[in-house]
């Protein structure tokens, strides 16, 4: 395969292509079987497999173990997960292993169903997604890695408020999410004011955009925004989620960025690991942004990938929209450099309550739930999670992967003392031991 | 809903009815001839190459194996080093290339190895026309072609195998002008345009000299007064008759390795995964078997490290053989990959494998005291036989390596279904085939090492040419179906027809079907074999929130597989 004849990637790149052509949530569903058709057409003829140092790997298997470390899963992972949500979580540890082990230095996981919808706690499928398949990837990377400080840009056009509800109160986590303005677009959330839990205060950051926001407000958000606050975070590893349905023919959103602008978003953004969700301009958008971003990872030119209705006039924003991101920007970066603003709460050993509302779209329910921060001065501290919903109830502990020995003991306790009630799952999920238990 | 077939494989099968046929394998350094009838060999005949006498070699080696009687001869089958040597003494034609790239990724790569010109306009992925090329730019490059003496052109468009129409426009457009012109659709309706791009070059760099190869051969044949049809061998174990071969020359690179993997089926039937080494002085070519069926490259073979199309079986070349150089280093043997000339024990400089063949008696050539001064130079300490064994055992865990990585490569070959993810399965070879000068020493070593049993068939030394004469007849076609676009495409007929909207999966067998039968026909053969059906694909396209039509693909094949017995 060696050979002058084919073009090199600077950066040795591993593609983890798995288009599921036999799977759908229902046949007219845009999470259906034709929706990486076109992508894998295009990356194939492109000969993508004959490139120096593209390397292509089939996804494996994520475990009920992988799972079960991240989410709090009701009535249990193994009731409401089939094959094909594990190998799309697989997909992105097979990613996660080759760079860590260095098989690559960037890898890709194109893989489907996506994950950023998807909390905590899942009672069925959100937003297309029923388990986060980064937030799984992410703390496989910490269990078998030992890696700490990891960020995750959301540039999924809608707000990955799964992600951000996993890792709210995490301050190794840092997650900024740029998406069409909640009060526009699916699921409603990620406004400035939301930013992380008690222990974790700026290290989430939401970025609203408006309606039709062009290349230029993406770059202005990356060259204001990401990159500064990302050289200041300094994670050990950086993930996109990298949704392609900000482009500006997806046919559920109105954004309108081109190929040219993801792919020049990944080149600045330079992430180790980048993992598909959504995007479902499957023909006219998909085929293009998939290569550029790829062609990006790799450190290729990319120059030439462009859609074929493409014209670089047609999107111009207007200077009200310019000064509303650059505004955006300024608050948003505030919110980072206000991180940490909180630590009061936690000296005092404090129990911070959240409640909220969770829709599940997919199948038309709520969930109530209610987390319990019970802060540390020493560590995030454990949570505990209330849920109710679907007539189906949880009782959770959780203690992060970075909580101090007293947390982990104290939860532990707690747990142990409470007793199993009829219809109702009590779980104790450890990520410093790495076990879940239920009773 | 798609089922996954795996198409690298074929299954063998075998007909009765042929009369005798010749076999020729065309070597590096010499030729080999079998006569066979049905699977009975009735002669066999080696003579030394002048490569640069191609048509010569064949004819001295027809003149010893034609039967007398020449009404019984049916065919004679040619596996020959022609496009190697070609391509090794760099005496290719020079190709202008007409090059379509469209969005994608910087198609400047290519300018590096052919003489290129790039074209305006573009297909995509659907095979939908998003502009048509500027003529103006066309007949630029044509005219600068001619400026240049370029005789020969290649034309591809990206995704021109679901819509060819942009290479048949320029062609249309050349035509008169260039003596041969190669179009992309035509050599493979498999995806992947770097490969298109460079298996269409090589067509056109080999194709005046397989001509002039062929009149050569042809004259020769009449002398010898022989009027059956001649085929050649193709890289995927399969044959196709000399007129074919002319229009795409490219199909019959790296022919001998398919000769060597057919011989060895030939000489022992299988049903089983199977390993099959063809062991020689400097490389061991490994082969596998998966349920009796030789595995194929998925798109097509490397030719002068340009990656292709041309559709091959899967074989890796070790540097390992029995001349191969050892040297002791670190408590370890270390085998070739280069060669010194010969053996010790035939009066080489450096030990080698053979040395430790001859030192056990399972070789008997040169001299036995040589052979264990070779030993001795390597483990000065210990006795010549003690190293002997353990350099052999040595030698056969380098081949075990070997086959385990290509197992392991070919079952990490991307699957693109939760179904055939699931379902794969890893090959799990039973026996060994083992030919070759060195495979009968080896041959206890390999089944120890692989802990498998391994065979040594009778015959070896002209497998090749066994291989060629056993090989039949191969074709394969592709057919892209668009309901929506009311569009199909078979490129290997160039055919881009109108469908209705109700076009189903047991019209496209059809379809297929009368194409494959087509083309047999061109082909000169009166009754088609069985044809496979692979890689069925079969989706819905959903636009809005109903169902606009289907997209269909499917290939179809001959498999091949061994004539007569």
């Amino acid at each position: 395969m060696s050979s002058s004849y084919m073009p090199h990637a600077p950066h040795k790149t591993a593609l983890i292509l798995f288009p599921a052509f036999d799977w759908c949530i229902s046949p007219n569903h845009p999470e259906r079987e034709e929706r990486l058709l076109y992508t894998r057409d295009q990356l194939i003829e492109e000969g993508l497999e004959d490139v120096e140092n593209i390397l292509f790997f089939n996804p494996e298997l994520a475990t009920f173990h992988d799972i079960n470390r991240v989410h709090l899963s009701v009535p249990s992972a193994e009731k409401l997960l089939t094959e094909s949500h594990l190998i799309s979580a697989g997909g992105t540890l097979r990613a996660a292993r080759a760079v860590m082990e260095k098989e690559a230095e960037k890898a890709f996981a194109i893989v489907r169903p996506p994950g950023h919808h998807a909390m905590q706690t899942v009672f069925g499928d959100r937003g297309f997604c029923v388990i986060n398949i980064e937030a799984i990837m992410v703390e496989y990377i910490r269990r078998h890695y030992g890696v700490r400080k990891i960020a995750i840009v959301d540039t999924d056009c809608h707000h990955g408020d799964g992600t951000q509800d996993i890792f709210y109160n995490d301050p190794d986590t840092l997650f900024i999410s740029m998406h069409q303005d909640g009060r526009t677009l699916y699921p409603g959330s990620g406004f400035l004011h939301e930013t992380g839990g008690p222990a974790a205060e700026g290290y989430t950051v939401n970025i609203p955009l408006p309606p039709n926001t062009c290349d230029a407000g993406f770059d202005m958000v990356m060259e204001r925004v990401v990159m500064p606050i990302l050289d200041e975070f300094e994670p050990e590893l950086i993930i996109n989620s990298a949704g392609q349905d900000n482009h500006y023919t997806d046919p559920i959103t109105n954004m309108n960025f081109t190929a040219q602008g993801y792919a020049r978003l990944n080149r600045l953004l330079d992430p180790d690991i980048c993992v598909l969700e959504g995007g479902y301009s499957i023909e006219g958008a998909l085929p293009y942004t998939n290569l550029g971003i790829i062609l990006a990872m790799a450190g290729m030119d990319f120059s030439q990938v462009r859609e074929p209705d493409y014209d670089p006039g047609k999107f111009v924003q207007p200077p009200e929209m310019n000064r509303y991101i650059e505004a955006l920007c300024t608050k948003a970066l505030a919110v980072f450099s206000g991180r940490g603003g909180r630590r009061q709460e936690a000296q005092q050993r404090r129990i911070v309550t959240n409640q909220k509302n969770i829709f599940y779209d997919t199948t038309g329910f709520h969930v109530q739930e209610k987390t319990s921060y019970h802060l540390c001065p020493e560590c995030p501290g454990y949570s505990e999670i209330k849920a109710t919903g679907h007539n189906r109830h949880i009782h959770a502990f959780t203690v992060p992967f970075n909580g101090c020995p007293r947390c982990q003991s104290e939860a532990k306790d707690v747990f142990s003392k409470l007793k199993p009630e009829p219809g109702k799952i009590t779980a104790l999920q450890d990520r410093v031991e790495d076990i879940y238990e239920t009773k | 809903m798609m089922i996954q077939v795996d198409f690298f494989l074929y299954h063998l099968s075998e007909r009765k009815g042929a009369g005798m046929i010749i076999g020729i394998d065309v070597g590096g350094t010499h030729a080999d001839g079998v006569l066979l009838d049905g699977d009975k060999l009735l002669g066999k005949h080696k003579v030394s190459v002048d490569q640069q006498q191609l048509s010569d070699v064949i004819i001295t080696l027809l003149q010893h194996l034609v039967p007398g009687d020449r009404s019984k001869l049916t065919r004679i089958h040619l596996s020959s080093t022609l496009c190697t040597n070609a391509i090794v003494t760099g005496s290719l034609e020079p190709v202008g290339m007409l090059i379509q790239a469209g969005p994608g990724m910087n198609p400047d790569f290519f300018a590096r190895s052919c003489s290129t010109w790039f074209l305006d306009g573009a297909i995509d992925h659907r095979g939908q026309i998003l502009r048509d090329p500027d003529p103006a730019k066309i007949d630029a490059a044509a005219v600068a072609m001619l400026q240049e003496g370029i005789n020969s052109i290649g034309i591809v468009t990206k995704f021109s195998h679901r819509n060819n129409r942009h290479e048949l426009q320029v062609a249309e457009r050349l035509a008169g002008h260039f003596a041969h012109v190669s179009m992309g659709h035509r050599i493979s309706g498999l995806p992947n345009f770097p490969r298109r791009v460079y298996s269409t070059w090589l067509n056109g760099a080999l194709s005046s000299q397989f001509n002039l190869f062929k009149n050569a051969l042809e004259q020769g044949l009449r002398h010898l007064g022989i009027t059956c049809p001649c085929h050649v061998l193709k890289a995927d174990g399969g044959t196709i008759p000399f007129s074919r071969a002319c229009e795409f020359p490219c199909e019959s690179v790296h022919s001998g390795p398919s000769a060597s993997v057919m011989g060895c089926l030939a000489l022992s039937s299988q049903t089983d995964d199977a390993v099959l080494l063809d062991i020689g002085g400097t490389t061991t070519d490994i082969a596998l078997l998966v349920d009796g069926a030789p595995l194929l490259e998925p798109y097509g073979v490397n030719v002068a490290g340009r990656p292709t199309l041309i559709r091959a079986l899967k074989t890796t070349s070790i540097g390992l053989g029995g001349d191969s150089r050892v040297a002791w280093h670190n408590g370890t043997f270390r085998i070739g990959p280069e060669r010194q000339g010969t053996s010790m024990a035939e009066g080489g400089s450096a030990p080698t494998p053979t040395d430790a063949m001859v030192v056990l008696g399972k070789l008997s050539i040169g001299s036995q005291q040589k052979a264990g001064m070779a030993m001795l130079a390597l483990c000065p300490r210990e006795a010549p036989e003690y190293t002997a064994t353990l350099l052999l055992e040595s030698f056969a865990q380098h081949i075990r390596l070997a086959v385990e990585t290509m197992i392991e490569e070919v079952f990490a070959r991307p699957v693109y279904t939760v179904a055939a993810l699931l379902h794969r399965r890893r090959i799990q070879p039973r026996q060994i085939v083992a030919i070759g000068g060195p495979a009968e020493a080896l041959q206890p070593f390999l089944s120890e090492s692989l802990f498998l049993p391994c065979t040594v068939p009778a015959n070896y030394e002209v497998a090749n040419a066994i291989g060629a004469a056993r090989a039949r007849l191969t074709v394969q076609a592709t057919l892209y179906a668009d309901t929506g676009d009311g569009r199909l495409s078979i490129p290997e007929i160039s055919c881009l027809e109108k469908i209705a909207s109700r076009f189903t999966m047991p019209d496209a067998e059809k379809r297929l079907k009368d194409a494959i039968d087509t083309m047999v026909a061109e082909m000169g053969m009166k009754t088609c074999p069985e044809i496979d059906f692979l890689e069925r694909l079969e989706m819905n396209v959903v636009r809005g929130f109903s169902t606009s039509g289907k997209i269909l693909t499917l290939k179809a094949q001959i498999r091949p597989g061994l004539t007569t017995i």
